[in-house]
C-alpha cells in the first residue's frame, strides 16, 4: 500500500463526514468530534505504516508526485497538526457554540481534513500545477473556517480580511508562476532548475517571476513586507483555528518554499544570487517588524501573532543562508525549526482556550496570578514561552542554534545582527507573560477547571518541547536525507 | 502581426489595473472584481506563453492546463467569497472597508 492512498482514504473520510452530518440531523456533535479525530487518527495509523514501503508511487502519479524524506516529514506533521486542531476545537466548543448561528458548527469538523489533504499533497508536489491546486484547497478551505464563528464581528472582520489579502496573494502567486513558465518553458522543478541553469535563460524574466512567486508565497507564511494581515486575523478568528494558520499554514507555504529556492538556487542558476539576497533581506526585515511591535502588546493573542512573524523570519534566514552541517540541508533545517514549533505553539494557545473557557480574556492582566489558581498550567505555559523565547534546553533553543549557525557560516552578519535583536526583543516580551503569571494580584480569583485529558495533553505537549530542547537527535535523524545518511554511516 | 509581447504588455496592464483598484477602491466587492482580473492577467500571461512556445509543430500544453485549474480555482473563491461578503453585509449592513476596522492594536 503506498503513502498515496492514506490522502484519497482522507478525501473520502471528509466527503463522508459531510454527508453524515447533512443527512444524519440527529448525530450528536459528540459523535461528530469523536468520529473526525478517530478517522484522522486513523489515517496517521496508516501513514506510519505505509511510509515504511518508500517511493512505490503508483505510475500515473509519479510525474507529479515525489515521496523523498522531506514530503514523508511534511505529510505525517499534517496529520499531527490536524489532530491537535480538531481537539482544541472539542476545547473550545464554549466559544464555537456562542459565536455560530443557533450554536449549530457541526460542519465545521469536515473543513481541517481537507486542509490536511491538500498539505499532505503539496508536501510531495513535484511541479508548480501541483503546488497551485493544492494550495488554493488550503486556502479556500481557511476562508471559511476564519470566517467560521460569524456572529462574532472579530471573527468576521478577520474572516474578510483574510479572503482580500488571500486572493490577492493568490494573484500574485499565478502571475509569478506564469513568468517563471514564460523564463524557463518548465512547470516542474527539475525542469526549472535545468532551465535556469542553461545561461541563455532570460534572467529578467526568470527574476520578474521569482520575486512575483516567492511574493505570493511570503503572504502565506507571514513574511516581511506582507505581514500586515497576520495580527488581525490571527486575533479575530477562533483560537483552533489560529493555531492551524499559524503552524499549518506555515508549514505548508515552507515546504512550497523549499522546493522552488531549491530550483531557484540550484547549482549554477542564473538568479541563485539574488534570490538568496531576496530570503535574507526578507528574513532580517520579517524578524525585526515581528518582534519590535510585539514589545508594546498587551493581547496575548495579538503578541503570539507577532511573535508567529518574527519565527517565520528566522525560517526564510536558514532558507537563505542554506546551511549543511549537522546531516541537514536548508530544506532540514526548515522543517526541524518547524518541528519545534508545533508543540509550543499549540501549547501556548491551548492555554489561552483555557483561559477562555475559564472567563478570562485574551489580556496580559488576565495572565496575572495564575500561578496561584494553577500552578500546572503556569508551569506548561511558562516551558512553551520560553521555547518560543529559544531558552537552552526548549525545543525552540536548538531551531534557533541551526539558523545561527547556518548564518555564520554564511558570513551573513547583518541578518545575524537582526536576528539576535529578535531574540533578544523575544526574551522580553515572553518573560513579561511569566513574569505577569507569577505575579500575586490576580484579577480573578478561584481555580481553574480544566478535564483529566486536557491535563494529560498539555503535559505531554510540555514534555516534548523538553526531550526536543534536551535530546534532538531523533529528529535530525528523521530529518537527514537518505543519500547523506549512507555516505555518514 | 500581433507577437508574444504584445499580449504580455496587455496582461501586465491588465495585472497593474487590478493592483491598482484593490489598493485604491474602498468597496469590498469592487476589491473582489479587481483580484479576478488579476488572477485574468495571469491566465492570459499562460496562454500566451503556451501558444507561442511551439514543441513538436505543437503548443506546449503545460501551461494550458494550469490555465484550467484557475478558472475552476477562481470560482470556488467566488462562491466562498461572496458567502463571506453576504454575511458582512448581513452583520454591518454595509460592504464598504470602513465597517472592516474594529481589529487593531
Amino acid at each position: 500500500m503506498s503513502v498515496f492512498s492514506v490522502e484519497i482514504f482522507l478525501v473520502v473520510f471528509g466527503l463522508a463526514l459531510l454527508c453524515l452530518e447533512a443527512l444524519m440531523p440527529t448525530i450528536t456533535r459528540r459523535a461528530l468530534s469523536g468520529i473526525s479525530i478517530g478517522g484522522v487518527a486513523l489515517a496517521f495509523v496508516l501513514f506510519l505504516f505505509s511510509s515504511k514501503s518508500g517511493a512505490d508511487l503508483p505510475m500515473f502519479v509519479q510525474p507529479y508526485l515525489q515521496l523523498d524524506t522531506l514530503a514523508v516529514f511534511y505529510k505525517g506533521f499534517a496529520l499531527v497538526i490536524t489532530l491537535l486542531v480538531l481537539w482544541l476545537m472539542v476545547e473550545s466548543s464554549a466559544y464555537l457554540t456562542k459565536f455560530t448561528t443557533g450554536g449549530h458548527y457541526n460542519e465545521l469538523f469536515c473543513l481541517p481534513i481537507f486542509v490536511c489533504v491538500g498539505m499532505m499533497w503539496m508536501a510531495s508536489a513535484k511541479d508548480l500545477v501541483t503546488v497551485f491546486v493544492s494550495l488554493e484547497l488550503v486556502t479556500v478551505s481557511f476562508y471559511v473556517l476564519v470566517a467560521f464563528a460569524r456572529k462574532s464581528n472579530l471573527a468576521l472582520e478577520a474572516g474578510v480580511k483574510y479572503l482580500i489579502l488571500g486572493a490577492l496573494s493568490t494573484g500574485v502567486l499565478v502571475y509569478g508562476i506564469a513568468w517563471v513558465y514564460g523564463a524557463t518553458g518548465a512547470m516542474s522543478f527539475d525542469g526549472i532548475s535545468a532551465a535556469l541553469a542553461n545561461p541563455t535563460t532570460s534572467k529578467q524574466a526568470a527574476l520578474l517571476g521569482a520575486a512575483f512567486l516567492l511574493s505570493g508565497l511570503a503572504f502565506k507564511v507571514a513574511a516581511a513586507p506582507f505581514q500586515m494581515w497576520v495580527p488581525d486575523v490571527y486575533q479575530g478568528a477562533p483560537i483552533p483555528i489560529t493555531v492551524f494558520l499559524s503552524v499549518g499554514s506555515k508549514a505548508a507555504g515552507f515546504i512550497v518554499l523549499t522546493r522552488t529556492v531549491t530550483a531557484f538556487m540550484a547549482q549554477g542558476s542564473v538568479i541563485a544570487m539574488e534570490v538568496q539576497t531576496l530570503l535574507i533581506l526578507g528574513g532580517a526585515l520579517t524578524i525585526l517588524l515581528g518582534s519590535l511591535p510585539a514589545i508594546f502588546q498587551t493581547s496575548v493573542k495579538r503578541l503570539m501573532a507577532y511573535s508567529s512573524i518574527s519565527h517565520a523570519g528566522y525560517l526564510l534566514l536558514a532558507l537563505g543562508a542554506g546551511s549543511a552541517r549537522f546531516d541537514l540541508n536548508a530544506g532540514g533545517v526548515v522543517a526541524f525549526y518547524l518541528a519545534t514549533y508545533l508543540p509550543m505553539t499549540v501549547l501556548g494557545f491551548l492555554v489561552l482556550a483555557l483561559l477562555r473557557a475559564n472567563g478570562g480574556g485574551e489580556d496580559l492582566r488576565d495572565f496575572r496570578g495564575l500561578a496561584k489558581r494553577s500552578p500546572l498550567m503556569a508551569l506548561v505555559m511558562t516551558i512553551a514561552l520560553a521555547s518560543l523565547a529559544g531558552l537552552p534546553l526548549t525545543a525552540g533553543f536548538m531551531g534557533k542554534l541551526f539558523v545561527f549557525i547556518g548564518l555564520v557560516d554564511q558570513a551573513s552578519w547583518g541578518a545575524l545582527i537582526c536576528a539576535v535583536i529578535g531574540a533578544a526583543a523575544g526574551f522580553y516580551y515572553y518573560f513579561r507573560a511569566i513574569l505577569a503569571m507569577y505575579t500575586s494580584d490576580a484579577q480573578t480569583s478561584g481555580s481553574m477547571v480544566w478535564s483529566t485529558g486536557t491535563k494529560a495533553g498539555a503535559i505531554v505537549l510540555a514534555i516534548v518541547i523538553v526531550v526536543i530542547g534536551v535530546y534532538p537527535k531523533p529528529l535530525q535523524k528523521l530529518l537527514t536525507p537518505k543519500a547523506a545518511a549512507v555516505a555518514t554511516h | 502581426m500581433i507577437t508574444l509581447n504584445h499580449y504580455l504588455i496587455v496582461s501586465g496592464m491588465l495585472f497593474a489595473l487590478g493592483l491598482a483598484g484593490v489598493i485604491a477602491r474602498r468597496n469590498i466587492l469592487i476589491i473582489y472584481m479587481c483580484l479576478e482580473m488579476m488572477l485574468s492577467a495571469a491566465n492570459l500571461t499562460l496562454v500566451a506563453f503556451s501558444r507561442f512556445r511551439v514543441v513538436d509543430g505543437l503548443p506546449d500544453y503545460a501551461a494550458q492546463s494550469l490555465v484550467f485549474f484557475t478558472i475552476t480555482v477562481a470560482a470556488a473563491e467566488v462562491a466562498v467569497g461572496l458567502a463571506i461578503i453576504v454575511a458582512l453585509y448581513r452583520a454591518k449592513q454595509s460592504v464598504e472597508t470602513e465597517s472592516v476596522t474594529k481589529l487593531q492594536g
